[in-house]
């Protein structure tokens, strides 16, 4: 017992003292990264998922695409393809796949061989073919998929040999390349499907989602819901040596909780990073940003009373004063959405009417409306910050008293993220505020999967607008290859949507993230969420 | 015609006054009785009291730090928050909130458990064990505790952290009516009217009462301390007044954001609950001191 | 003893029944199918959820029911977490040491402290150390915790760079979850970094430990003072005043032990108190516990978990306080036969 007192006290008394590190603990710390992201992802294979956290933490890290986009100029460029091609008429696409790409290695699996056809094939057959096994073990659940018709549109993957595959098309589609390019079409391992296929019980199967494997510059390790990714660098990286051996996410949903941990060290890099001022005040700390393709928007529920009349949703959307969400919410660091795309985009141009905020016309034509009693609104706010809307729930409070002057009494609504999603695609709101990070630069991606009828199917249409004329301005714009057609159709249909307005897009805004000094390389990227691949600590002497 | 005074009157003041007279000579209990019922016509008048609505957002004047800092505002003493809003008028309505709905719950609970606590003093047998029981049971949980189960049951909202703090500490008041009769009903006192045939209820209204109700008013104030705190956590763990309303523990909350740009925000809140239990805590024990030192005499 | 302990496990057996039974209807009242709110297997198809129904005898009266339903609870099956699809006694048993890891440290300082200055205040009794003991108490009863712990992180872990603000130790150390205790599992595993990450581990606890001893150290503070002016103004001290032994040593010989069985008694009470404030400091000192754990599933109105929490908590810290009766009538004689019922 006295010797228990003793040590007890000692080890008080060393650590009140400061307890030099070690060298052992140095070396932890330097080769190991603590990311605190924002939320938990949903799963760990980005085929399965819209939602940004869940890229954030998957694509990058674990897996590689055919094709992925150049971080300065937005172009396509190879990965795991070195090369591809395709045909005049735009309906074949060929891919040349590197021979020298290893699959993860680690306690659940053991790759025998390289990546090659096999692997890129099971990864789109997968989403395509309904007996598929894999196709069942999640129903069917490939949200981005469906919302751009990929079953449809894809008629055939051939193999032509080990490392050559060839997409046959239905008709030509201007934004394929860039679809395969997008953070959702990552390449799995077939082996390690054949593996668990090979185990005969349906119930392990859901594994290849939740225990990943793929390509990519991290492994994964652990995951405790709520609390923390472990990823393990991969040491056989075909693209370069990773410079970081331990990967963290550090799950921490309270923004001043990810503040804090910044300020104490506890991270070393923090995602979407409120009180800017706070941090360029710091030394040690630095504040990025990248123009990020996105937009924040109010979508109102199109199937049901009352915003299932276009009156009344010109009305709500006259009255919010988007100037006073801009100035308070993103502290000016946006700029107000006037369409669904942001001005960067080659497909936008200004309307040539731009919606003002004008509270006594919309009170006319909610009178119009038969609605000049007012009503009562169930707003939903994401519980949730993103690049697009780092507050949700302090813009529905303006909003609210936004549209308390029309006679419009505002509830506001909000569930924990996973929750939320679900009811969002159960439809059970009548307006939501909620955004979109672009997964690539092709403008379709602003369309096709936030207001087309077949993502008002798949729930990821949180307005459940569905607009013949609409879909068949996008179906047109992707059948020509000819970017100026392209770029007529989407005007006429930023035109509709003006005149509709399914949803009100109110801004569009810099993504941004703080981290320590000492961690160098970049995360941010415009599109697909982050990356750790080029990351690597810096001792302050090399600094 | 005056009577002459025969023989020495001795003054048996009633228990309450008693108390009171006691309660009387100490200067801190006075001084936080003082504050009491400010706190108390804070939360009865504060909409009329407070300069600025505590809801409505005023947008030119976001993050107002608080008058005595150089970018304060005099006619925003305690600064704004990030909508806006008057701190000091929030402060001033959240008291109606935070202190003025614990008095309602305590009142509520104080009631019912009075008369549960009565009814079982007089009964005995299997109900009473029972009911011994199921006290023991509950008594032997945190009221936080408690309550955040019972919030977890009914969901959140404001009037389910009220009913959940009420059932709370309901068994507490049942607990020391039942034990304090109990005690009295051993004394000689009692004895008297029961041998002059009184009903057992009349006994209780008349003798007995008198006599506990200081008992009950501390175990009173110690509760309404505790649901000021409880009231506070549920709001600030969001499980309780919706955020628009400016109840002190979810304005906490809500300015966890703001609390590196905009301390003010968050230290406001925090303080004004402490001090609000400070105060019915140094009553409640003003009221014990008296009692003691009344025991002692 | 044989009957205290008889009454005891009779109050222990009709706490359990009754938590049981309000857990079982509260899948009554939970919106959705009582089935699903007891297994909480939200994705499950029609035919597994039959063959559960089965497993519940669903199809017999309310009170087979009930024992169905006791059976599998009994036999640690509290279902599955509605939000993450894993068993609820996993959940648990991964959790709920977390808090009672921190409402055992918050134990140890509050105890530490509070009882040493509850006696400082006797032996001073009405003299200024008193008063500023008092007024000390009086403030640390009142801080709500939620509050005080952000004034915590914000002096020790920012202002003054000290102390880690969250967490129960730096996550780059992989430790291998066995007891879910923190400093123990450390201790157990292998790493060749054992040393530094127990140290790291202790000094993740100091702030939520802090945070959540305030409270109950000034409970103790008034416990040690009362008892100990009770017992120096007990029969047995004036006798051995009068024997003529030194100050100190009556205090030293008789009054801290004697004190010291009094306050075991509310030992328990005060656990109790301390798991419930250690809730609600997991959620800002981001401790992943019981508490967080809770909170998090009455958000997502994760039902099956709402009652498996529920039922541990309550009847852990249940067991927690029958514990510390026994201990105290084992010290304490004369408490066998008169504490209860009254």
């Amino acid at each position: 017992m006295r010797c228990k007192w003793y040590w007890l006290i000692t080890s008080v008394i060393v650590f009140i003292s400061g307890c030099e590190p070690t060298t052992n603990e140095e070396s932890i710390f330097n080769d190991g990264l603590v990311y605190c992201s924002e939320g938990s992802p949903t799963s760990f294979n980005p085929q399965l998922v819209t939602s940004g956290t869940t890229i954030d933490a998957t694509t990058r890290q674990l897996y590689n695409r055919l094709i992925d986009f150049n971080r300065d100029n937005y172009q396509l460029e190879a990965s795991l393809a070195r090369s591809w091609h395709v045909t005049n008429d735009g309906t074949m696409i060929t891919f040349y796949l590197r021979k020298d790409v290893q699959f993860h290695q680690t306690r659940y699996f053991t790759p025998s061989r390289n990546l090659n056809a096999d692997d890129v094939i099971f990864s789109f057959q997968r989403i395509l073919d309904k007996t598929h096994p894999f196709y069942q073990s999640v129903r069917g659940n490939f949200p981005f998929f469906q919302s751009i018709n990929f079953e449809q549109l894809v008629t055939n993957i051939e193999k032509i040999d080990d490392y050559t595959i060839r997409f046959k098309l239905n008709q030509p589609d201007a934004s394929f390349l860039s679809n395969v390019g997008a953070p959702f079409a990552v390449i799995l391992s077939k082996e390690y499907a054949d593996q668990l296929l090979s185990e005969d019980d349906p119930a392990v199967l859901p594994m290849l989602d939740s225990l990943p494997i793929g390509t990519g510059p991290f492994k994964f390790n652990e995951y405790r819901s709520n609390a923390l990714i472990r990823f393990q660098r991969n040491e056989n990286y075909w693209a370069h040596d990773v410079g970081i051996e331990t990967l963290i996410f550090n799950i921490t949903p309270n923004n001043t909780g990810r503040l804090t941990k910044l300020l104490t060290n506890e991270c070393d890099v923090i995602s979407y990073p409120i009180a800017p001022q706070e941090i360029r005040s710091r030394e040690n700390l630095r504040l990025e940003e990248v123009t990020s393709f996105n937009v924040a928007f109010m979508a109102f529920n199109t199937s049901k009373p009352p915003f299932d009349n276009p009156v009344v949703r010109k009305a709500v959307s006259l009255a919010v004063n988007r100037e006073a969400i801009i100035n308070a919410v993103y502290f000016d660091q946006a700029e107000i959405a006037h369409s669904l795309l942001p001005s960067a985009s080659w497909a936008y141009d200004k309307p040539s009417e731009l919606l003002p905020y004008a509270p006594e016309q919309a009170k006319l034509l909610l009178q119009d409306a038969g609605l000049s009693e007012g009503f009562t609104l169930d707003l939903w706010a994401m519980p949730v910050q993103r690049a697009y809307n780092p507050n949700a729930m302090k813009m529905a409070k303006l909003i609210r008293s936004d549209l308390g002057k029309i006679g419009i009494n505002v509830n506001i609504i909000t569930y924990e993220w996973t929750t939320f999603l679900g009811k969002l695609a159960n439809s059970e709101h009548q307006a939501v505020l909620i955004g979109w990070a672009a997964d690539h630069p092709d403008p379709d991606n602003f369309f096709s999967p936030l207001l087309s009828c077949s993502s008002a199917r798949s729930g990821s249409n949180r307005s459940f607008w569905c607009n013949q004329n609409f879909d068949d301005l996008l179906a047109k714009a992707l059948l020509t290859r000819n970017n100026k057609k392209r770029r007529e159709y989407y005007l006429q249909a930023q035109e509709l949507l003006t005149e509709e307005l399914p949803l009100l897009p109110i801004a569009h805004a810099k993504r941004a993230q703080a981290k320590v000094e000492t961690v160098q390389g970049n995360i941010l990227a415009p599109f697909g969420g982050i990356s750790f691949a080029d990351t690597k600590k810096v001792t302050k002497e090399e600094n | 015609m005056a009577r002459d005074k025969i023989y020495i009157e001795e003054e048996f003041p009633a228990p309450m006054k008693q108390l009171w007279l006691t309660f009387k000579s100490t200067p801190v209990a006075i001084w936080a009785l003082g504050c009491y019922v400010l706190l108390l016509l804070l939360a009865v008048f504060g909409p009329l009291l407070s300069p600025h609505s505590a809801m409505e957002n005023n947008l030119d004047m976001l993050l107002m730090p608080p008058a005595w800092h150089v970018d304060g505002n005099i006619s925003y003493l305690l600064g704004t928050d990030d909508l806006g809003r008057d701190m000091l008028s929030r402060l001033i309505q959240g008291t109606s909130l935070t202190f003025g709905l614990s008095i309602i719950v305590v009142i509520l609970a104080l009631v019912i458990g009075v008369v549960i606590g009565s009814i079982s003093a007089l009964s005995r047998g299997v109900k009473a064990s029972l009911l011994t029981h199921f006290l023991d049971v509950v008594l032997s949980m945190p009221s936080l505790l408690l309550a955040i189960i019972i919030v977890a049951i009914l969901g959140p909202g404001l009037t389910n952290v009220l009913w959940a703090i009420g059932l709370v500490l309901i068994p507490q008041f049942i607990h020391i009516t039942r034990n304090a009769i109990k005690e009295e009903q051993k004394k000689g006192y009692v004895l008297i009217p029961i041998l002059d045939g009184a009903s057992e209820l009349r006994v209780l209204v008349t003798s007995i009462y008198p006599n506990i109700i200081d008992k009950i008013i501390i175990q009173a104030t110690l509760a309404q301390s505790a649901a000021i705190l409880d009231i506070a956590a549920l709001g600030f763990l969001g499980l309780g007044a919706p955020v628009a309303l400016p109840e002190w523990g979810s304005m906490l909350a809500n300015s966890l954001d703001l609390f590196y740009i905009a301390p003010w925000t968050t230290y406001l809140p925090g303080l004004a609950i402490l001090i609000a239990v400070v105060v019915t805590n140094l009553v409640g024990e003003g009221f014990r001191h008296s009692l003691k030192l009344q025991k002692e005499n | 003893m044989f009957s205290f302990a008889l009454r005891r496990l009779n109050l222990l057996f009709f706490t359990l029944l009754m938590l049981t039974l309000v857990a079982f209807s509260l899948n009554y009242f939970f919106p959705g199918s009582p089935i699903v709110n007891m297994t909480g297997l939200v994705n499950a198809s029609d035919a597994e959820l039959a063959t559960y129904e089965q497993m519940y005898h669903m199809d017999q009266s309310l009170f087979f029911q009930y024992l169905a339903y006791l059976k599998e609870i009994f036999s640690g099956n509290f279902g599955v977490s509605m939000s993450t699809q894993s068993p609820i006694s996993e959940e648990l048993v991964t959790y709920l040491p977390a808090t009672i890891e921190l409402s055992l440290a918050a134990l140890f300082l509050a105890m530490l402290f509070g009882i040493p200055l509850g006696f400082i205040a006797a032996i001073f009794h009405n003299k200024g150390a008193d008063k500023t003991i008092l007024v000390i108490a009086m403030v640390g009863y009142s801080l709500p915790v939620f509050w005080l712990a952000l004034i915590l992180i914000l002096v020790f872990a920012i202002i003054l760079p000290w102390f880690p603000s969250s967490g129960q130790i730096n996550l780059l150390f992989e430790i291998e979850q066995v007891t879910g205790f923190k400093l123990i599992d450390i201790l157990l595993s292998d790493s060749p970094y054992r040393w530094q990450a127990f140290l790291d581990a202790l000094k993740h606890l100091v702030l939520p430990a802090i945070a959540v001893a305030v409270a109950p150290m000034t409970i103790f503070i008034r416990l040690a003072r009362t008892s100990m002016l009770e017992v120096l103004e007990s029969n047995y001290i004036k006798a051995a005043r009068a024997k003529g032994l030194s100050n100190l040593k009556i205090i030293y010989h008789h009054g801290i032990r004697n004190a010291l069985v009094r306050i075991i008694r509310d030992m328990g009470l005060q656990f109790a108190n301390l798991m419930t404030l250690a809730m609600i400091a997991e959620v800002i000192f981001d401790w992943q516990g019981a508490g967080s754990w809770l909170i998090d599933s009455i958000f997502q109105r994760d039902y099956t978990a709402i009652q498996g929490g529920l039922i541990a908590l309550a009847s852990f810290t249940f067991l927690i306080n029958i514990f510390a009766d026994f201990i105290y009538a084992a010290l304490n004689p004369v408490e066998r036969y008169a504490r209860h019922g009254t």
